[in-house]
């Protein structure tokens, strides 16, 4: 049973193309205010999409010991995974593909692959740099890993009530019924891990250990260039996208307004929210962590913070 | 602790302020006092005593004759700019003032003509000594520029 | 459709990759003053790249000695096309004080084809911006060129 509407859900919105535009957009902005907080100019708001489209007209050089299919292969991947994410996740009412009942355990499997894509582009790549960077991938992967499924069990449990519900329409209407889920004073501290979850997942500045410009040439994309390293930065673009919008959908959802588009801008608006405070914030005042600092962070503050709010969802508070 | 937020008030603070750029490109700046910048050479001022050339560091100075004939000589001095070190010391040994450094720093080319700075002096020939003593004083004084 | 926009784009959104070819460390940090908040060249697209894969403009600065001279070739050699090369300061273009040195193996346009010259020693950080500027424009040109030729992309 072919619903056409399936069709425009996956490339236009919220899939393909409004993901491009949105990422985009969303990064441009982000630059933009993080050149203000330091007292500059800053780029304009469509850079991030004049550098996609300049990489798109680069020559592309695929390293002599390259797997040439895994190695141009790898950033596509990472891209469909990071769409179909955007199709599962409600805003509010509306839910792309809602009556596949998506629970947050394809959601954070879908969350590994854009990882997964660098680790294994990397690998493909043949070079020590990228040696490093996936070994420094994998370290930051574990890290977020713990916090972010504490999160979500917290929120299972308190969603689900007796039980634990994994179901992502249960959580949003549980915030439909209750409202949104930062205002239960128990979630406030999974909401601060997951807001500090959030960078990691994305690989911005101060947990950007996999992609150290300046210790390992940027790690896992060294040998990348043109195309394919357009896909890698859209990639970037998209994911704040969408782990601010998973935020959004977890912690910020509500009844909504019941008209789709005024869902929708109230929806992008919260995700521009999270990215200020998640990502733009932290990143113009703290300098780059060491791996090991940053595993030992998210495994006893971050996950402290997500703990305290499972044991209080357990309480039933 | 590894991790902590000390500087998020000024963040805060500076997204409102003006920022403190320079719109260079786009706007006109002058260089600051005493900086030195693209060379300029007055020709007519040259007495030709060579001591630019010798204190030149990077070899910066080249002298080339043009064109001659029985009364004088007429050389062109290159300064190339990409061989400069801006150091001024052409400028401060020359007693008749004759090299300058300008304020002037647009200096960047495309090509390596479009960082040299040329300009001519002229020679004249002494004429023999038992001729005209008297004039000749006068007459190395005299010099005829560009 | 798109060839037109991509052609722009290449103008607004150079990577630098920088090189330091045996340089005093006086280039370096004037070049690197013009990325801080007061010259601020983000604003014109223009970006430090960790790897010359991503560059689009290679910046030279130093004599180019003869230890680094195969070093800096190669590393211009991995620069996806269209690329620019600037040299920075006097070094790069004619050796400066270097150019009777036994450890001189310059000037780099003896090797590679150089686009822009910025001079100054060490170049003043305005003189960079509008040195970099040009080789922007000079990257539209070069990538407008690379597709009327069926170059590969």
């Amino acid at each position: 049973m072919f619903n056409p509407m399936w069709l425009f859900y996956i490339l236009v919105f919220p899939g393909a193309l409004f993901c491009f535009v949105a990422g985009t957009l969303l990064n441009g902005l982000d630059r933009k205010v993080y050149a203000k907080m330091q007292q500059r100019i800053g780029p304009p708001i469509l850079q991030p999409f004049y550098d996609f489209m300049k990489l798109m007209g680069k020559e592309t050089i695929i390293p002599y010991e390259a797997n040439k299919t895994v190695f141009l292969g790898a950033p596509v991947v990472g891209f469909v995974a990071l769409v179909t994410i955007m199709l599962l996740l409600p805003q509010f009412g509306f839910t792309a593909f809602g009556e596949l009942n998506a629970d947050m355990i394809v959601i954070i499997y879908l969350l590994t692959i854009p990882a997964a894509s660098i680790i294994i582009g990397g690998a493909a790549s043949g070079s020590p740099y990228a040696g490093v960077g996936i070994s420094r991938e994998m370290v930051s992967v574990i890290s977020f890993e713990l916090p972010l499924v504490m999160v979500l069990l917290a929120i299972g449990k308190k969603a689900g009530g007796d039980g634990v519900t994994f179901s992502m329409k249960a959580i949003a209407d549980y915030q439909a019924a209750n409202g949104a889920m930062i205002c239960q004073w128990s979630m406030i501290p999974a909401a601060l891990a997951m807001l500090l979850v959030v960078p990691c997942e994305v690989g911005c500045h101060p947990f950007d250990v996999a992609e150290a410009e300046t210790e390992i040439c940027e790690g896992p994309l060294v040998e990348y260039s043109g195309a394919p390293l357009g896909v890698f930065k859209l990639n970037y673009y998209v994911k704040q996208l969408v782990v601010s919008a998973l935020f959004a959908a977890l912690f910020l959802g509500g009844k909504g307004t019941g008209i789709v588009a005024a869902d929708a801008a109230i929806f992008y608006g919260e995700c521009l929210l999270v990215t200020f405070f998640s990502m733009t914030l932290i990143r113009a005042t703290c300098a780059r962590l060491k791996v090991e600092q940053v595993f030992k962070f998210y495994w006893t503050v971050v996950a402290g913070l997500a703990l305290v709010s499972l044991v209080l969802a357990w309480f039933g508070l | 602790m590894a991790f902590d937020f000390p500087f998020v008030k000024e963040a805060l603070t500076q997204m409102f302020k003006k920022s403190s750029c320079e719109e260079y490109p786009f706007k006109p700046k002058e260089a600051f006092p005493n900086y030195r910048g693209r060379i300029v050479f007055h020709g007519d001022r040259c007495i030709k005593c060579g001591l630019c050339e010798k204190v030149c560091a990077g070899g910066a100075i080249h002298n080339v004759l043009i064109s001659e004939d029985e009364e004088k000589e007429v050389y062109e001095r290159t300064f190339d700019l990409t061989s400069c070190t801006f150091c001024s010391y052409c400028s401060d040994f020359c007693s008749k003032s004759a090299i300058e450094l300008t304020g002037d720093f647009h200096m960047t080319g495309t090509k390596h003509e479009d960082l040299l700075v040329k300009g001519q002096y002229t020679k004249v020939k002494k004429k023999p000594v038992a001729k005209a003593a008297p004039a000749a004083k006068a007459e190395s004084c005299d010099n005829k520029a560009e | 459709m798109f060839d037109n926009l991509i052609n722009k784009s290449a103008a607004k959104s150079p990577w630098l990759f920088h090189i330091n070819a045996g340089s005093c460390n006086g280039c370096d940090i004037e070049l690197v003053a013009v990325l801080t908040p007061r010259y601020d060249a983000e604003r014109l697209g223009f970006r430090l790249a960790g790897t010359p894969r991503h560059a689009d403009i290679v910046v030279v600065t130093g004599p180019l000695t003869a230890q680094i001279k195969d070093r800096v070739l190669r590393t211009i050699e991995q620069v996806p096309e269209p690329r620019c090369i600037v040299t920075m300061g006097s070094c790069p273009a004619s050796g400066n004080v270097f150019k009777d040195g036994y450890t001189y193996a310059g000037p780099l346009s003896k090797y590679v084809d150089v686009d822009v010259d910025i001079a100054g020693c060490a170049a003043k950080p305005e003189t960079v911006l509008e040195g970099l500027y040009q080789a922007a424009m000079i990257l539209e040109q070069k990538r407008k060129d690379m597709k009327n030729k069926g170059g590969q992309i």
